[in-house]
C-alpha cells in the first residue's frame, strides 16, 4: 500500500468511526422519540369520550318520587324504567332485537348517569330534559376510528343493527363528544368507557407522601451523621457498604422485604398506601443520602472552620452553616428519588396492589392501587379502549415526572452554589 | 551555514479573546538545537505547539500568519496534519507514556503510519529508537513491562524514543527536563546534543543555563512577543535589546 | 387510640419546653445562678426526654401487638377444641374472630368461635391497657430524671447534642437495618424451601414447573408428592433465560450506548453535548413498566407480524422483543458512565498520541479506552446487573414458558417474572411454591450482589489510576 492509499484509509476509518459515535446518539434520541410518539398518539383519545343525546322525560309514573325528595330517597330510588324508556326514544326500533342492540350502545351506567341529573335538579319530575348520555366501550372506540368496520359480522364487536343505528344518530347529529371526566374521577372499572385513574391517583399520591415523610428526615439526618460526626472506624466503612449496596439491589427484593416484614411478620393491612410508602421509603433512602452526602462534602471546609471559630459548637455549625448550603442539592437528589419511586411496579405488586380497587381511598389504610400499577393491571385487558385508557395513564405519569425532574434541576441550577 | 528549515512570518495566535503571540518572525534552522526562553507564560509553548499544529486540539485557539517548513505552507486548512506531524515530533513537559508495554509504546506511532508490517520490522524500530534515546541498555530485557512503571527520567527519554520511532525531522521539546532530577536532565541533554546530527531540534526551556549548554541558536519571547534572536553566544553574552539582558541577568522572570 | 397517644405525647412534651425553658430562667434570676447553657436547651432536654423513649416504647409495641395477641387467641382456640390443620386455617379462624368483634361476621357462630371473640375482645383491652399504662410510667420516670439532672444545672446543650448526635447515628443504622431485613426475609422463607427441596435439584435441575408443586400438608410431604416436587424447581431454565434476554440487551445497549459516551466525550460541541446528554438520559427516567407496555403492545406484535410474513414463527412475546426493548432502557447507564469515564483520561495521553501523528479515532481506539477499560467495564457491569434485575418489561413483555432455548423468537422466562407469577394469585402460605420464589429472591440478590462489587473495584482500579 503507497503512503497516499494508507492515509485515505486512515482518514475514511475516521469518518466512519464519527458517523457511528453521530449515528449511535440519533438512534437513541429516535427511540425516546419513537416511545413518546407511540404513547401519546395512542393515549390522546381517552381525553374524550363518546356521549350520545337524550331527551330524558321524568315520567311520575314511572318514578316512585317527588318533587323535593332527599338524597338519600334519590339514590334508593329505581329509575331503571325511566332510563329505559327515555334511551328507546332515541331510535325508532321495531324489533326486541333492535331494542337490545340500542340499549346496548349505551353505557350501563346509564341509569346512574340520569339519576346524578335529578341529584343536581330534584324538581325534574314530569319534565323533559336533554342530557349527554354516555356511550358505550364499543360505540366510544368505533366512533373514535379505532374499529375497522369492513370486517364480517361475526368478527365485529358491534353487530350490523348498531352499525345501522350508529349510522342513523350521527346523521341526525345526536352523537358528540365530551371531556372525559371519569377518567379523573372514578376509580378502575370492568367497562373501559367508566375507567378512571381516580382510585390510582390518590393511590400514588398517598403513597409519595409516606415515602417522603419517612425517607427525607431519616436520610438527611443519617448522611448528616455519615459525613459530618462518624468516626472513620470499620463501623462506618460497613454502614457506607451497604447503602451502596442497597442502591444496586433490584427493586423486586424491596417487594419481598415487604412481604415478608410488612405483611406476614407485622401484619399491615395489604394492598393500602402505608406499606407502599413504608416500601418505597426504604428503596428511596439510598437514593436520597447519595447525592445528599454529595452536597454536603461540596460546602468547603471554610465554612465550619468559619463557625466553629466564633464559638459555635460542632453541631451549630452543621446545622446552621453547612446544611442550609447542602440543601440545593439535596432537595434536587430527594425529588429525583421521589421521582423514582412515583414510576416503580414491582414492589406494588409484590405487596397486592393488583387488587381490582373500585373505590376511591379515603384514607392511606384503605385498599387502593397506584398509577404505574393501574398500568399494568390494564395492560392485560383485552379491550380496546384500555389502550387509550393505558396510554393516557402514562401520559399522566410522564407529566408528573418530566415536572418534578424539571423542579429538580430548576432548584440545583439556581440555588447551588459553585465552590471555584 | 545551515539550510532554514522552519521559519515563521507574522504569526499571530489568539485564545478565545486573549491574544497570545503577537507578529512573531523566526526562523529555524536545520539540524541545530534552538532554544526558546523567557518568563512564564509568555508564549514559548504557544509557539513551538503551531508547528506541528497541535493548536488545532484546543477548540478557543485560533492561529494567523505563516508557517512554512522546508518551503511548505502548514498553516493551509488542506493540508493533512496526521502527516505532518510524522515530520514534527514532540516531547511534552510532563511525561506521558501510554499504559501500554514499553515495546508498545513505541511501536505505536510505526504501526499506525505503516512504518512496520511484519514483527522483525517493528523489532528492530523499537531497538534502534530506543538506542538512540539512550534507553535501549536499561530496558533491553523488560520491554513487556508497562512503560509507566519506569521512572521518571527514563520515562522521557521513553516519550523521546517514541517521537523518534517514526522518524521525524523535526523534534519540539516544551520544557522537557522541568520534571526531571539533574542526573535525567543531565542525561537528556547528552542525549539533545548526539540527535541534533539528525534531527532539528527546538527546546523550550525555563533554565538559561540548560539554553547555554545544549542550543546553536536562542530565542528570547516575552508578553507574547519575540524580543530578540540569534546566535546563543552572544544572547548570553551581550544581547542588543535591554528586555533581553535585564531577563539574562535575572532582573525579572 | 395511638394517634390519640401520640397527640397526647406531643402536647406534653411541648408544654414541657415552654416550662423548662421559663423555669430555668427564672430560677437563674431568682438565686443568681449561672446556668450552664442557655435556658431553650433546658426546654429542649425535657422534651427529647419526654417524647423520645415514650414514642420509640409505642412504636415497638404497636408493631408487635397484633402478631402477639393472634399467637395467643390461636392457642386459646386450640386448646378450646376449635381444629385446623395448617396456619391457612387457622388465619382464616382468626379472620373470623376479629370480623366477630367488630361485629361485621354474618355467618354461623358455634360456641368456640364466640368464647374466641370474647377472648380476643379480652385480651385487646387488657394490652390497650396496660400500654396507656406503661407509656405514663415511661414518661414520669424520664420526666422525673430529666428534671432532677436540670435542677443540677447540667450542660443542657451537650446533653442535648449527645442525644441528637444519637439520634443521627440510628438514622444510619436503619441502612444496616435494611440489609438485614432483606437478609432475614429472603433467607428465612429459603432455608423452608431448602429443607423441602435439596439445594443441588434447585441448582443444577432444568424443570421449573411450580404449578405441579401441589402438597396436601406442608408439614408433612408423601414420598409421591415429594418425587414430583424434586424436578419442579429446577433452577437453570431460568437462569438460562434471564442471561438470554440480558445477553440481547446488552447487544443492543453496548455498541450505542458506548459510541454514544465515545462521540460525547470526544466529539461533540458543547451545545450537542449540552442537548443530547439530558436526552438520552431520559431514557433511564421512564418507568420500566411503560417499557413493558411498549414491548407487550406494540413491538411483540410487531415482531410477530414480521417474522409471520418472512415465513418465520416468532411468539408474540418473544426474547427479542423483551431484550431489545430492556437493551433501549440500559442505554443511559452505559453511554453516561462511558462519557464520564472517557472525560477522565489525562489529555497529556491523547496529546502524546496526536503529536506522534495519530487520527482522532486511532487515538480513542488505541488510547483512550484501553486507558479507560476498567471504569467502562465497571459500567457494563452495572447496567448487567440492572438487567437481570429488571421485572416489569420481562413480565409485560417475556413469556412465561421456562425453556431452555437459544432461538430469540421463542418465548422464555425469567427469575424475576417468576418471582411475581408465584406470589400474585392466591398464596398457600407455607407451600414450596410460595417458598420457591424466595430462594429465587435470595439467589438474584446474590448475584447482583456480586456483579455490583466487581464493578465497583473496576471502577475504584480505574479512579486510583487516575485521580
Amino acid at each position: 500500500m503507497t503512503k497516499e492509499q494508507r492515509l485515505k484509509k486512515r482518514h475514511s476509518s475516521e469518518k466512519r468511526f464519527r458517523f457511528y459515535g453521530l449515528a449511535s446518539i440519533f438512534v437513541a434520541l429516535l427511540f425516546v422519540l419513537i416511545l413518546v410518539n407511540n404513547i401519546f398518539s395512542k393515549g390522546s383519545s381517552a381525553f374524550m369520550k363518546t356521549a350520545i343525546d337524550v331527551e330524558v322525560f321524568f315520567d311520575p309514573e314511572l318514578l316512585e318520587l317527588k318533587n323535593g325528595a332527599n338524597e338519600e330517597e334519590i339514590l334508593e330510588a329505581d329509575f331503571y324504567d325511566v332510563t329505559i324508556e327515555s334511551l328507546l326514544k332515541v331510535y325508532p326500533a321495531n324489533t326486541l332485537e333492535e331494542e337490545n342492540a340500542l340499549i346496548d350502545l349505551f353505557t350501563t351506567d346509564a341509569e346512574i348517569e340520569i339519576k346524578k341529573a335529578f341529584l343536581e335538579d330534584n324538581t325534574l319530575i314530569g319534565k323533559k330534559i336533554n342530557l349527554e348520555i354516555s356511550a358505550s366501550d364499543d360505540i366510544d372506540q368505533l366512533h373514535k376510528g379505532n374499529y375497522p368496520r369492513d370486517l364480517p359480522e361475526d368478527r365485529r364487536r358491534i353487530s350490523n343493527i348498531q352499525l345501522k343505528i350508529y349510522d342513523n344518530l350521527i346523521e341526525n347529529k345526536k352523537i358528540i363528544k365530551n371531556f372525559n371526566n371519569y377518567f379523573f374521577t372514578n376509580g378502575d372499572s370492568r367497562d373501559p368507557e367508566l375507567a378512571g385513574i381516580g382510585g390510582a391517583l390518590v393511590g400514588s399520591f398517598y403513597s409519595i407522601i409516606i415515602c417522603l415523610l419517612l425517607a427525607f428526615p431519616v436520610a438527611v439526618l443519617a448522611s448528616i451523621y455519615l459525613e459530618e460526626f462518624a468516626p472513620k472506624n470499620k463501623i462506618t466503612d460497613f454502614i457506607e457498604i451497604n447503602i451502596n449496596n442497597l442502591a444496586a439491589v433490584p427493586s423486586i427484593v424491596y417487594g419481598l422485604l415487604a412481604l415478608q416484614i410488612l405483611l406476614a411478620t407485622i401484619q399491615l393491612p395489604r394492598s393500602t398506601p402505608l406499606v407502599a410508602g413504608i416500601t418505597l421509603a426504604l428503596m428511596t433512602l439510598p437514593r436520597i443520602i447519595i447525592p445528599c452526602r454529595a452536597s454536603l462534602k461540596a460546602v468547603p471546609p471554610s465554612i465550619r472552620e468559619g463557625a466553629l471559630a466564633v464559638g459555635a459548637s460542632k453541631f451549630q455549625s452543621v446545622f446552621h452553616h453547612v446544611v442550609p448550603l447542602a440543601l440545593p442539592g439535596t432537595l434536587s437528589g430527594t425529588i429525583i428519588g421521589l421521582a423514582q419511586a412515583l414510576g416503580e411496579t414491582a414492589p406494588l405488586i409484590l405487596i397486592g396492589m393488583v387488587a381490582f380497587v373500585v373505590d376511591i381511598p379515603s384514607t392511606p389504610i384503605d385498599p387502593s392501587s397506584s398509577l404505574p400499577v393501574q398500568v399494568y393491571l390494564w395492560s392485560e385487558s383485552a379491550e380496546r379502549g384500555f389502550v387509550e385508557k393505558t396510554s393516557a395513564t402514562i401520559m399522566m405519569l410522564l407529566s408528573f415526572l418530566i415536572v418534578m425532574n424539571f423542579v429538580a434541576v430548576y432548584l440545583r441550577q439556581k440555588f447551588e452554589k459553585r465552590w471555584n | 551555514m545551515s539550510d532554514i528549515k522552519i521559519k515563521s512570518k507574522n504569526l499571530n495566535v489568539y485564545y478565545g479573546d486573549k491574544q497570545a503571540l503577537f507578529d512573531v518572525n523566526l526562523d529555524l534552522n536545520e539540524k541545530e538545537v534552538t532554544a526558546l526562553i523567557g518568563p512564564s507564560g509568555c508564549g514559548k509553548s504557544t509557539f513551538i505547539r503551531c508547528i506541528n499544529r497541535m493548536n488545532d486540539v484546543i477548540d478557543i485557539c485560533k492561529v494567523e500568519g505563516n508557517i512554512e517548513i522546508d518551503g511548505v505552507e502548514i498553516n493551509d486548512k488542506e493540508l493533512d496534519v496526521v502527516s505532518l506531524r510524522e515530520r514534527v515530533g514532540m516531547v511534552f513537559q510532563k511525561p506521558n507514556p501510554f499504559p501500554k508495554s514499553i515495546y508498545d509504546n513505541i511501536s505505536y506511532g510505526p504501526k499506525i503510519h505503516g512504518k512496520g508490517e511484519t514483527k522483525s520490522e517493528l523489532d528492530e524500530i523499537v531497538e534502534n529508537s530506543l538506542k538512540k534515546a539512550a534507553l535501549w541498555e536499561e530496558v533491553k530485557d523488560r520491554l513487556n513491562e508497562p512503560g509507566t512503571g519506569l521512572s521518571g527520567g527514563q520515562q522521557q527519554r521513553l516519550c523521546i524514543a517514541r517521537a523518534i520511532s517514526v522518524n521525524p525531522e523535526v523534534i519540539l521539546m516544551d520544557e522537557p527536563c522541568s520534571a526531571l532530577d539533574p542526573i535525567a536532565t543531565a542525561k537528556i541533554e547528552e542525549l539533545i546534543d548526539e540527535l541534533k546530527k539528525t534531527y532539528t531540534i527546538v527546546i523550550v526551556t525555563h533554565s538559561m543555563a540548560q539554553a547555554v549548554r545544549v542550543s546553536q541558536k536562542t530565542g528570547f519571547f516575552h508578553l507574547g512577543k519575540l524580543i530578540e534572536v540569534g546566535k546563543t553566544e552572544k544572547i548570553f553574552k551581550n544581547p542588543d535589546n535591554k528586555m533581553t539582558q535585564d531577563y539574562i541577568t535575572g532582573r525579572f522572570g | 387510640m395511638n394517634f390519640v397517644l401520640i397527640f397526647l405525647i406531643t402536647i406534653f412534651s411541648l408544654s414541657l419546653f415552654f416550662y423548662g425553658r421559663s423555669k430555668t430562667k427564672s430560677i437563674s434570676i431568682q438565686k443568681n445562678i449561672k446556668l450552664n447553657a442557655l435556658p431553650k436547651f433546658y426546654g429542649y432536654y425535657l422534651v427529647l426526654w419526654c417524647s423520645i423513649p415514650a414514642l420509640v416504647f409505642l412504636t415497638v409495641w404497636s408493631l408487635f401487638e397484633p402478631v402477639i395477641i393472634k399467637s395467643i387467641i390461636i392457642e386459646t382456640a386450640a386448646n378450646q377444641g376449635a381444629v385446623f390443620n395448617d396456619k391457612n386455617e387457622a388465619n382464616l379462624i382468626y379472620e373470623k374472630i376479629k370480623a366477630i368483634h367488630l361485629g361485621t361476621y354474618f355467618g354461623d357462630i358455634d360456641s368456640i368461635l364466640k368464647e374466641s371473640a370474647i377472648s380476643y375482645a379480652k385480651f385487646l383491652n387488657l394490652f390497650t391497657n396496660s400500654k396507656i399504662v406503661l407509656i405514663f410510667a415511661i414518661i414520669i420516670a424520664s420526666v422525673i430524671y430529666s428534671l432532677k439532672k436540670i435542677k443540677n444545672n447540667n450542660k443542657a446543650r451537650d446533653d442535648v447534642e449527645v442525644i441528637l448526635k444519637g439520634l443521627l447515628f440510628a438514622s444510619s443504622l436503619i441502612a444496616i437495618l435494611t440489609t438485614l431485613g432483606i437478609i432475614f426475609s429472603l433467607l428465612f422463607e429459603s432455608i423452608k424451601f431448602f429443607s423441602v427441596i435439596n439445594i443441588f435439584d434447585y441448582l443444577f435441575g432444568t424443570n421449573w414447573s411450580p404449578q405441579r408443586a401441589f402438597v396436601s400438608d406442608a408439614s408433612a410431604i408423601t414420598a409421591e408428592e415429594y418425587a414430583e416436587l424434586k424436578d419442579a424447581f429446577g433452577f437453570i431454565p431460568l437462569i438460562a433465560g434471564t442471561s438470554f434476554i440480558a445477553f440481547i440487551a446488552m447487544l443492543v445497549a453496548v455498541p450505542i450506548g458506548l459510541f454514544s459516551g465515545i462521540y460525547m466525550a470526544e466529539y461533540a460541541s458543547i451545545k450537542v453535548r449540552r442537548v443530547s446528554k439530558p436526552i438520552i438520559e431520559i431514557l433511564a427516567g421512564i418507568p420500566t413498566v411503560v417499557y413493558g407496555f411498549f414491548a407487550a403492545l406494540t413491538v411483540g406484535p410487531f415482531f410477530r407480524q414480521v417474522g409471520e410474513s418472512l415465513g418465520l414463527t416468532v411468539s408474540s412475546e418473544s426474547a427479542l422483543a423483551a431484550g431489545l426493548i430492556m437493551g433501549i432502557m440500559i442505554i443511559p447507564y452505559i453511554s453516561s458512565l462511558s462519557d464520564d469515564v472517557i472525560n477522565s483520561v489525562p489529555q497529556s495521553l491523547r496529546d502524546g498520541s496526536y503529536a506522534i501523528g495519530a487520527t482522532k479515532s486511532e487515538t480513542i481506539k488505541q488510547v483512550v479506552i484501553p486507558a479507560a477499560l476498567p471504569g467502562i467495564i465497571g459500567s457494563v457491569l452495572l447496567a448487567v446487573s440492572r438487567a437481570i434485575g429488571e421485572t416489569m418489561i420481562v413480565v409485560m413483555a417475556a413469556g412465561l414458558a421456562a425453556n431452555l432455548t437459544i432461538n430469540p423468537l421463542e418465548s422464555t422466562t425469567t427469575i424475576t417474572t417468576q418471582i411475581v407469577m408465584i406470589l400474585v394469585g392466591d398464596q398457600e402460605f407455607d407451600s414450596p411454591k410460595t417458598q420457591s420464589a424466595f430462594a429465587l429472591g435470595l439467589t438474584l440478590f446474590i448475584a447482583t450482589l456480586v456483579l455490583n462489587y466487581i464493578a465497583q473495584r473496576a471502577v475504584k482500579k480505574y479512579r486510583e489510576k487516575y485521580d
